[in-house]
């Protein structure tokens, strides 16, 4: 059995708008593998909502435009489905929950039933069959009551037990992926940490992988197994936990490690942010998208794009930046594959 | 529920109230009176006619006699109408104006919401533009030049077939009723297919529409379990007032199809200073969209979960 559930080749999305076409995604490819978690991480506008909007085919199409690229789940191409052939999978083999839990969830119907209408509308149940079901469901996401709660309405939950309804709704047709856009930016610290908890329990208990979308760190370091740095559409750097944090191997992960606020040393250690701003995606620049921030910029990156090297310390660790090419000067922060070589030389 | 609903009518009572008051005072600063009318009316006449009326009291005590009376239910006779009871009036022509304005309301509803969610899902398509094009019309286009236009529109139909398929004017059959209720729906047809629309764009937008896509739900039902309902929610709101609007202000339609309705009456005595009958007429009227209000509140509570608790 191929251990790779999800593969997702060279994917480019656009949105035309009046000022132009934003190449929001630009050809980012990943793997997700069975049983694990994937983080996508990146700042606000990096493309990393789109890149799985675009894989679950909910992109708003005009004005988006998949100009590119593959997904296979299974082997069985997702892009380019027709809505009746994608609600084959969205749902049943995928499920997905959203940043904002408030907002996320049908104000006008019970939380019972827009959970059984998953079941209803998938497994063919009927709507008491179903809302049975979604108690039990209510139940493995931890929601005491539940039997009561399914005849709630959503305003009646607060935004980490609406988090919970969400992931029982997304679990009910037994999916092999979840995919969570953000799904604790809009709750506090320690309801946070609750729903990663739930997360965790429940990718074990459940065998499934999560595509766990965030910009937060601290939750990939906690969280994911592999790991994508997005930015300016592209992704940057991939490879697993530990080759991500202690191997960064492109400046742009350095800055977003560097800009995150530590407990251990010196408390009155300023932050580092990373200066300026993100390239405009109306025309992504010829060369690196990060040129004009990074302080290891050379002559070079300005107007070639780097290719996506392979950091040759593990497997599958690459980063798409020109100081991992065998002739870049060596730069203490940064790992390179050549920089053993270097050293000895 | 109950206590909100008692709290509302409590409350709509003391609205009643104001307008009642309100009504006297401004009707009272109107020069002239109710006699004025009448020809050569000698001093001793006038006198006379002002005592059996009442009309030689002073405003308070008049006030006061009124605000007793119609606490009893009886708004008084008519000035100009012998011997007509403001009572009966309102018995005999409300529910004609009462019936074609539900009418109305109902083709005005329906209609607004099925051309709103037209438009929206062909947004800035053939089949919107043509729609929002007639939507301007319908509300700029004052409603007795629709009324015109479906008589003319009637006598062309009934004179292709032969026969008096729908009657052109006057009242008694459901016939009777289709055009005039059509005509007096449209303006707020027009109205109602502009919000619908705009409600229905807002809704596509709402993250929930997202999570029903991500749900892999079939667009015909997103579009009847997750859109409509919630995009309905501001068109109910309006209802309310539009429906004593509609039926209080069909009058001119009234008179073009000659329908024995109680705008009549209540424009007639605005214009001949028919004390008893402009009071009564205006309470009842003001009563009447008071309830329609809370009508619609209560209404509302069940379409909206969160409006129930409160």
């Amino acid at each position: 059995m191929n251990n790779r559930i999800l593969e997702v080749e060279d994917l480019s999305v656009e949105f035309s708008t009046y000022g132009g076409d934003v190449k929001a995604v630009r050809g980012v490819s990943f793997a997700v593998t069975r049983g694990e978690t994937m983080a996508i991480v990146g700042e606000s506008g990096c493309g990393k909502s789109v890149t799985v909007q675009a894989i679950m085919g909910i992109i708003p199409m005009p004005p988006g435009r998949i100009t590119s690229g593959s997904a296979k789940l299974d082997g069985n191409e997702l892009l380019g489905l027709s809505p009746k052939e994608a609600n084959e999978f969205r749902g049943i083999q995928i499920g997905m929950i959203f940043q904002d839990p408030m907002t996320s969830l049908n104000p006008t119907m019970t939380i019972g039933d827009q959970i059984a209408e998953t079941l209803v509308v998938h497994r063919h149940k009927t709507y008491a069959e179903a809302s049975r079901q979604a108690i039990d469901l209510l139940e493995k996401t931890h929601i005491p009551e539940a039997a009561k709660r399914v005849t709630q309405y959503p305003f009646e939950f607060s935004g980490g037990m609406l988090q919970r309804a969400m992931i029982a709704q997304s679990l009910a047709c037994n999916p092999s992926i979840l995919i969570a856009d953000e799904p604790t930016t809009a709750l506090d610290v320690t309801i946070q940490g609750q729903i990663l908890e739930l997360m965790d329990e429940l990718q074990r208990t459940e065998n499934m992988s999560i595509i766990l979308i965030t910009h937060d760190l601290a939750v990939v370091a906690r969280m994911a197994d592999e790991v994508a740095v997005m930015y300016a559409g592209q992704i940057v750097e991939s490879g697993s936990v530990e080759d991500i944090f202690y191997e960064s191997s492109h400046p742009y992960t350095l800055g977003l490690k560097s800009a995150m606020p530590s407990n251990i040393g010196d408390r009155d250690k300023k932050l580092t942010p990373i200066i300026g701003s993100p390239p405009d995606l109306f025309s992504p620049p010829h060369g690196c998208g990060y040129f004009a921030r990074c302080p290891y910029a050379m002559r070079m990156c300005e107007d070639m794009q780097p290719t996506n090297f392979s950091v040759q310390r593990t497997e599958d660790h690459h980063a798409r930046c020109w100081l991992q090419h065998e002739a870049a000067p060596a730069v203490a922060e940064v790992s390179q594959s050549n920089q053993d070589k270097d050293n000895a030389g | 529920m109950l206590a909100y609903t008692l709290k509302r009518l409590l409350a709509g009572g003391i609205t009643v109230w104001f307008i009642a008051t309100a009504t006297f005072v401004a009707m009272h600063q109107v020069p002239g009176d109710p006699l004025m009318n009448d020809k050569a009316v000698t001093p001793e006449i006038r006198k006379n006619l002002e005592q059996k009326y009442g009309l030689d009291k002073s405003a308070t005590e008049q006030y006061f006699i009124f605000l007793g009376n119609m606490l009893r239910g009886d708004f008084g006779i008519s000035f100009t109408q012998q011997n007509r009871r403001v009572n009966d009036i309102i018995r005999d022509h409300f529910p004609v104006s009462a019936t074609l304005g539900l009418l109305a309301i109902f083709f005005a509803a329906t209609g607004g919401v099925l051309w709103g969610a037209l438009t929206a899902i062909y947004r800035n398509r053939l089949p919107d533009i043509i729609i929002m094009f007639l939507v301007i019309l319908g509300i700029s286009v004052p409603s007795f030049v629709f009324a015109a236009l479906g008589q003319l529109l009637l006598v062309n139909i009934n004179s292709m077939l032969g026969q008096s398929l729908i009657p052109v004017a006057g009242w008694g059959t459901f016939a009777h009723m289709l055009m005039p209720s059509l005509v007096l729906g449209l303006g707020t047809m027009a109205f109602l297919t502009r919000l619908m629309r705009s409600s229905m764009l807002e809704v596509v937008n709402e993250e929930y529409i997202k999570t029903a896509r991500a749900k892999g739900l079939s667009p015909v039902r997103i579009f009847f379990r997750h859109q409509l309902r919630n995009a309905i929610l501001p068109v109910i709101t309006v209802l309310g007032p539009q429906v004593a609007a509609i039926t209080t202000g069909g009058f001119v339609v009234e008179l073009v199809f000659a329908i024995p309705g109680l705008g009549r009456y209540f424009v007639q005595a605005v214009q001949q200073l028919d004390y008893t009958v402009i009071m009564g007429t205006t309470v009842f009227y003001g009563a009447f969209l008071v309830f329609m209000v809370i009508l619609v509140d209560i209404i509302y509570g069940f379409v909206d979960p969160r409006v129930r608790l409160e």
